[in-house]
């Protein structure tokens, strides 16, 4: 075979060549780092390359004996991780100019139990800056292109963490989800993203964006990928207090394959308006036809809040981040704008030349909302409405088990199409907004292109039924058996 | 578009905020910010009297930790991190200025 083809496996086949000596994961990583030398110039899917370390741990990996029953989850499997996810001696810029010196003194606690389940950490990935954005345009270090078209976004904020994992520049990788940056990029890169229950995964080690709502998971080629990757990250962290305190999430949740085609689905009206691309929508037709068809409960519900999600999670989360970004003022660490004569004019210095421009928009929305005389206004409304988002997931799941939509209204945009105008950018999360202002676990699957561009479709359980949702996505992916993104098939544009 | 937010309410905002901008930084600041708060008026639709807010989600107690003192091991590197250091202290610019006071 090929040793390129190395970089389509999935981890059981990487194990397994592993375990039969047929590769090594030196080898493997190798393969990795070719191609993110191939292609990296043009996806700029990176912001931090740590070749040298990886194939230090490659070695170290292979040294250590290891029988054969007792393999490590994730032994010798790359993985990209994104720039706002700690991981000690390796830069943390979270895309912005104000960390750009920053390298983590400590991992995050899903590093941690990364490492320990045997991975190779690839390097750092690109990002909107703080996660703030659905295009990867707000990075402080420039964009990342979509490998399937490269004059339009990979979405955002995790939109390194899709791109690399669609360019097969990295098997897996690590994104953050505050109100949709897992579920949205990989859906624009036609690859599984999961956003987990909140509590779900440890949050210590993730710079913050809005606290309430942050979530680190997991995005990869295949759901069995992903079931395993969770499995590893998931569970209580004495270090984070808003982890849940419940065992991490088992394989042995998913339910028996005679008890998948139970599974009762909703399908929110709310979801289905006409300013969803009709492609998108019919696709998501075509699939519930589908499932009617093998028998499946089929029933409609309604979520009456949903169109609401989008501005009360923009008041909740820039109140969150406008509170949570304070913390850069160049004392302690990061970007200090040198020269000033006063403290509060190095603060103010500091923080206007450090943040972006989508950031600092932000940071000021939030601190209005915050502010004595709008509170009330905005902030309190904004956490009222969140009750009620929340109270429509709650009473949808007492007749059905999941929940069937699109991850985002619209294909993955052109590159300058939505930033001029930052209400119409924040449309793009406005289906994957309540169910991370709710909580509750997420996943998006391909199901499909429109031409070259794939579409994302969304499944929602209520709060830590990952086992149910894993399951049934992992069925549907088999039963729609739609070909991965092979970005050598895809159309290549050198301008951007 | 009637303007929620005036220009001195951005100013004033972003001095809180420890933020300075020209003048048409803050007039597109102006446009952008108001054109987004426009669209939080659609909350005013829905009467929210007896609506309790959620500030966060929480499945349970949060669980507490034993009240030990635990040695941090990293501190050379948070030194390391910071732009000016002296000891073990970190230098900053004057603190009081005559005209704040």
């Amino acid at each position: 075979m090929n040793i390129a083809d190395l970089r389509h496996y999935s981890i059981e086949e990487y194990k397994k060549a592993y375990r039969s000596k047929e590769f090594t994961p030196t080898a493997v990583t190798r393969v990795f780092f070719d191609r993110i030398r191939e292609l990296e110039g043009d996806i700029h899917a990176f912001l931090a390359i740590d070749e040298e370390g990886a194939m230090k741990r490659a070695r170290e990996l292979e040294e250590k004996k290891i029988s054969d029953t007792d393999f490590p989850p994730l032994y010798g499997i790359p993985i990209a991780v994104k720039d706002n996810i700690c991981v000690k001696g390796l830069q943390a810029t979270c895309g912005s100019r104000i960390l750009r010196n920053f390298v983590a003194p400590y991992d995050a606690t899903v590093v941690e139990k990364l490492k320990k389940a045997g991975v190779i950490i690839l390097g750092k990935t690109n990002m909107d800056e703080f996660a703030m954005g659905s295009s990867t345009e707000n990075s402080g270090y420039g964009p990342t292109r979509n490998p399937l078209d490269r004059e339009r976004v990979p979405g955002g904020s995790s939109g390194g963490s899709a791109a690399c994992v669609a360019a097969l520049e990295a098997p897996l990788s690590l994104g953050s989800d505050t109100g949709g940056s897992v579920r949205q990029p990989a859906a624009f890169c036609g690859i599984v993203g999961l956003r987990p229950t909140y509590g779900r995964v440890s949050r210590y080690g993730l710079v913050s964006f809005a606290s309430s709502l942050d979530q680190i998971g997991p995005l990869t080629r295949t759901v069995d990928d992903c079931i395993t990757l969770f499995e590893v990250i998931s569970g209580q962290d004495e270090r984070d207090s808003t982890c849940a305190p419940y065992p991490p999430f088992s394989r042995n949740d998913i339910p028996k394959d005679e008890e998948i085609p139970k599974i009762r689905i909703g399908i929110p009206n709310e979801y289905f308006t006409p300013g969803v691309d009709p492609a998108i929508s019919g696709r998501i037709r075509e699939v519930i036809d589908l499932l009617v068809n093998k028998g499946f409960p089929v029933i409609n519900v309604s979520l009456p809040h949903t169109d609401f999600g989008l501005e009360s999670y923009y008041i909740v989360a820039l109140a969150e981040a406008s509170s949570n970004l304070a913390r850069y003022d160049g004392v302690l660490y990061g970007f200090r704008k040198e020269g000033s004569f006063t403290l509060q004019e190095m603060y103010t210095r500091t923080r206007t030349e450090g943040f972006g421009k989508e950031v600092l928009r932000r940071i000021v929305l939030g601190t209005y909302s915050l502010s004595s005389g709008y509170y009330d206004e905005y902030y309190l409304k904004g956490m009222k409405v969140r009750t009620l988002v929340r109270k429509d997931f709650e009473a949808s799941f007492q007749n059905c088990d999941l929940l069937l939509t699109p991850v985002t209204p619209c294909l993955p945009f052109r590159f300058g199409e939505r930033s001029r105008d930052p209400y119409q950018m924040y449309l793009a999360d406005v289906f994957t907004i309540p169910s991370a202002m709710a909580g509750i676990p997420g996943i998006s699957l391909n199901c499909g292109y429109q031409d070259h561009l794939p579409i994302g479709l969304q499944i929602l359980s209520a709060p830590f039924a990952e086992g149910k949702l894993l399951g049934f996505a992992r069925y549907l992916e088999k039963l729609l058996s739609i070909p991965l993104p092979f970005p050598e098939k895809m159309p290549r544009k050198e301008s951007l | 578009m009637s303007e929620k937010i005036s220009l001195d309410e951005i100013k004033k905002m972003a001095q809180l905020s420890k933020l300075s901008f020209s003048q048409e930084e803050l007039e597109q600041f102006f446009v952008d910010i108001n054109s987004v708060v426009s669209h939080f008026d659609k909350l005013n639709q829905l009467d929210l009297s007896d609506v309790s807010p959620t500030s966060h989600i929480s499945w349970s107690q949060p669980p507490s930790n034993p009240d030990e003192p635990r040695e941090w091991p990293g501190r050379q590197e948070v030194f390391a991190h910071a732009p000016q250091v002296i000891d073990s202290y970190f230098i900053v610019p004057k603190v009081v200025d005559k005209q704040e006071e």
